[in-house]
C-alpha cells in the first residue's frame, strides 16, 4: 500500500516532458491507434502493460515478452505470461496498479472502458494505445503496429509473414471444396452463438465454413432454440477445453438431432485459439479447416 | 350461502381464465422465430402430436421439444410467482409484496448460483438450493420489517430493497468465482430466461406451481381475516403463527422452483394480483387461483414477445415484464 501511495507521489511529481524532449524526433516515435488517436511514445519503449491476452500473446510473439511488466489475470499464453504481475482482468483494471508499475504505454482492446481510463492515465503521462481487430487482417495490422511500436519490425513481419502464408494454405486448400454449413455454439444453455460482428466468424469463412448465424447482429447474440434446429447445421464448433475449461462441452438440447450430431460432425476446438484475436488465431483456423475438411488435408 | 356464491364465482372466473389459457398455449405455440405451417401445427397440437398433420420432422421437433415445453415452463413460472405474489400481499397485508421486490426471488437466485457453481454436476441442487436461498430471503426479510410499531408497508418495502441490494451483492460475488466466458451466459439468465427448458425442471416446476396454488387456496379463508389484522385474525380462531409459516413455505417452494428454471422474473406477483383484484374482487378463495391461471397467461405472452420481437436473437422476459410492472409499480406505490 505504501508503495503504492509511494509510486503515486512520485508520479505526480515527475516533472513533465520538456519541449525538446518531446519535439526531438529522435528520442520519441508517433504512431496512430486503431482508434484513429497520435500516440507519442519514447522511441525506445521498456516498459509495457498489455490488457488483453491476445495482445500479451502477440507481444511475446514478436520477442518482446521481457518487456510486460504487467497483464491481466486471463493472460495465460505463454508460460511466462502467468508470472508476470497482474493488473486485475481486462475489463475491470486496476489504475493504481498500473500506475505503480509504471509503464511507458499500456495496450488495449476496445474491450476495456476506454473514455475514463485513458484520461486517467494520460495525466499521469502513460500513453495508451488502442487496437481493435476485427478479423485475421486486423491481427496481422496489430501485430505489425506493436512490432514497429517496440521496436521489433523485423520479427513482426517475420511473424506476420509466416502467419499470413500459413493462412493462405488454408485457404487455397479450402478453396477446392464446397464451404461446410457450421453452427459456432458459444455456450447451451443459454443458447449462445457468434454474429455478424465476430472475430471468429471470419476465421470461420477462410476455414471453409459458413456459418449458419454469420448474418445475424452483434457478435455474441443470444440465439433462438428453435432457429438454431431450423438451420439443420452440417457441423457444430464447440470452442471449449482452452479458457472455458469444461464448460460448453455438450451440444445443446435443440441441436441434438441436427445433421451435423447425426452425422459426428462435432468439433471441439480450443476456445482459445478461437476467441483470442492474436497469433493462434491461425492455429484456431487450421484446427477448423482440418476438421471439417479432412479430406484436402491428407 | 355466502360459500356456496363464493365457490359458483370462483368457478365462473378460473373457468374462463382457463380456457382463456388454453387458448394462448396454442395461439402462441403458433408464433415463433421460425415460421410454421399453421394448419399443420394446430392439427398437430390438438392431436397431441398423435395424427399425421404433414409437418416435417424438424418443424414437429420444434412445436413439441422448444415451443410447447418453453410455453409450458412460462405457465408454470407465472403461476407460480403470481400465487406467491397474492398470497404474500394478503399475509402481509401490503399491495406491494411481491416475489422480487421483497428479495426472494434474488435468494432463490443466489442459491440456484451456488449449486450451479458448486454442485454444477447435480440438476436437482438447483431447485432445493434455490428454495432454501427463497426461504431465507423471505424470513429475513419478515424480520427486518417487524418494528416495534409493527410491519408498516412502508417499512417491509424497505427491508425488501436492503435484502435485495445485499443479495445482488452476494450474486456479483459469487459471479466473480465464475469464468469470463460463462458471465454473459448467467447475467441473461439473471433476467428471466424461459430458453433452458430442461426434461427434469420442467416437471418439477410444474407440480409445485399446482401443488402450491391448492396449497395457498386452502389456507384462502384465514388469508381472508388476516386481511384484518393479526389480532382480529387470531380472535377468529385463525392459527396465524401456523398460517404464515405454510405461506412462507409454500411461497418460496413456489418461487424456489419457477427461479431455478428461469432465473429472476419480475413483477409477475405485483402485476397479476392486482389485475384479479381489480376486476374480481380481493377474496382469496377467487384471487389466489385466479391469480396462477392468470400469471401463466401473462408470462406466456410476455414470453412470446420476448422470443420473437429481435428473431432469430432473444430478449430476457424479465425485461418485457419489468418494462409492464414498473409503471404499475408506480402507480400502485401513488395509491398506498
Amino acid at each position: 500500500m505504501v508503495l503504492i501511495l509511494l509510486a503515486n507521489a512520485l508520479a505526480c511529481t515527475r516533472p513533465p516532458k520538456t519541449q525538446s524532449e518531446s519535439q526531438g524526433a529522435s528520442l520519441t516515435q508517433q504512431l496512430t491507434d486503431d482508434a484513429g488517436r497520435n500516440v507519442t511514445l519514447p522511441a525506445r519503449v521498456e516498459r509495457v502493460i498489455t490488457l488483453a491476452p491476445n495482445l500479451t500473446e502477440i507481444v511475446f510473439a514478436i520477442g518482446a515478452g521481457d518487456r510486460v511488466v504487467g497483464n491481466t489475470t486471463y493472460c495465460d499464453y505463454p508460460a511466462e505470461a502467468k508470472n508476470i504481475a497482474k493488473v486485475g482482468d481486462t475489463l475491470h483494471p486496476s489504475l493504481e496498479r498500473i500506475i505503480a508499475l509504471r509503464p511507458q504505454v499500456v495496450i488495449v482492446s476496445t474491450a476495456s472502458q476506454l473514455e475514463v481510463f485513458t484520461q486517467q492515465l494520460q495525466s499521469q503521462n502513460i500513453a495508451v494505445f488502442v487496437t481493435d481487430p476485427h478479423d485475421l487482417e486486423g491481427v496481422f495490422k496489430s501485430i505489425e503496429q506493436i512490432g514497429r511500436m517496440l521496436g521489433e519490425e523485423q520479427q513482426s513481419q517475420a511473424l506476420v509473414q509466416k502467419l499470413r502464408a500459413r493462412t493462405s494454405a488454408v485457404e487455397e486448400a479450402v478453396q477446392r471444396v464446397p464451404p461446410v454449413r457450421v453452427f459456432y455454439q458459444v455456450s447451451n444453455e443459454p443458447l449462445y452463438t457468434a454474429g455478424r460482428d465476430a472475430f471468429v466468424t471470419d476465421l470461420m469463412r477462410r476455414a471453409g465454413a459458413v456459418s449458419v448465424t454469420g448474418d445475424v447482429p452483434g457478435a455474441w447474440p443470444k440465439f433462438s432454440n428453435e432457429s438454431a434446429l431450423a438451420a439443420r447445421p452440417d457441423a457444430i464448433i464447440l470452442p471449449t477445453g482452452g479458457s472455458m475449461g469444461a464448460a460448453n462441452a455438450n451440444v445443446a438440447e435443440a441441436l441434438r438431432n441436427s445433421p451435423a450430431v447425426q452425422a459426428g460432425r462435432v468439433y471441439k476446438i480450443n476456445d482459445d485459439h478461437l476467441a483470442r484475436p492474436g497469433p493462434r488465431a491461425v492455429d484456431g483456423l487450421e484446427e477448423m479447416a482440418h476438421a471439417l475438411h479432412p479430406e484436402v488435408f491428407k | 350461502m355466502t360459500t356456496r356464491v363464493t365457490l359458483r364465482r370462483t368457478l365462473i372466473a378460473c373457468g374462463l381464465l382457463a380456457t382463456a389459457l388454453v387458448f394462448a398455449v396454442v395461439a402462441m405455440a403458433l408464433i415463433g422465430s421460425e415460421a410454421l405451417p399453421a394448419r399443420a401445427s394446430l392439427c398437430a397440437i390438438v392431436s397431441f402430436g398423435t395424427a399425421d398433420c404433414g409437418l416435417g420432422r424438424d418443424q414437429y421437433d420444434i412445436l413439441f421439444q422448444i415451443r410447447l415445453p418453453r410455453i409450458l415452463l412460462a405457465a408454470a413460472v407465472g403461476g407460480s410467482l403470481a400465487t406467491a405474489g397474492a398470497s404474500y400481499q394478503a399475509l402481509l397485508r401490503n399491495p406491494l409484496a411481491e416475489p422480487y421486490l421483497l428479495g426472494v426471488s434474488n435468494g432463490a437466485a443466489v442459491g440456484t448460483m451456488i449449486a450451479l457453481v458448486f454442485f454444477g454436476a447435480n440438476e436437482w441442487s438447483r431447485p432445493v438450493l434455490a428454495f432454501a436461498g427463497a426461504l431465507i430471503a423471505t424470513l429475513a426479510v419478515y424480520q427486518l420489517a417487524r418494528g416495534r410499531a409493527g410491519a408498516t408497508p412502508e417499512r417491509l418495502i424497505l427491508a425488501g430493497v436492503i435484502v435485495t441490494t445485499f443479495l445482488s451483492s452476494a450474486i456479483v460475488f459469487v459471479t466473480t468465482l465464475m469464468d469470463a466466458t460463462r458471465i454473459r451466459s448467467f447475467t441473461f439468465w439473471l433476467l428471466g430466461d424461459l430458453s433452458g427448458t430442461t426434461q427434469t425442471l420442467l416437471p418439477v416446476a410444474i407440480a409445485m406451481t399446482v401443488v402450491g396454488t391448492v396449497g395457498l387456496t386452502l389456507n384462502a379463508r384465514s388469508l381472508n381475516l388476516l386481511m384484518l389484522g393479526e389480532r382480529d385474525a387470531f380472535d377468529l380462531g385463525v392459527e396465524v403463527g401456523r398460517v404464515r409459516m405454510v405461506v412462507f413455505v409454500v411461497a418460496s417452494l413456489l418461487v424456489g422452483s419457477s427461479v431455478a428454471a428461469s432465473g429472476s422474473v419480475g413483477y409477475v406477483g405485483l402485476v397479476v394480483p392486482h389485475l384479479v383484484r381489480l376486476s374480481l374482487g380481493s377474496d382469496n378463495r377467487i384471487t389466489i387461483p385466479a391469480a396462477a391461471l392468470g400469471g401463466a397467461l401473462f408470462v406466456i405472452v410476455a414470453d412470446t414477445v420476448a422470443r420473437t420481437i429481435i428473431a432469430p436473437r432473444e430478449l430476457p422476459v424479465g425485461a418485457i415484464t419489468a418494462l409492464i410492472g414498473a409503471p404499475l409499480f408506480i402507480y400502485l406505490l401513488k395509491r398506498v
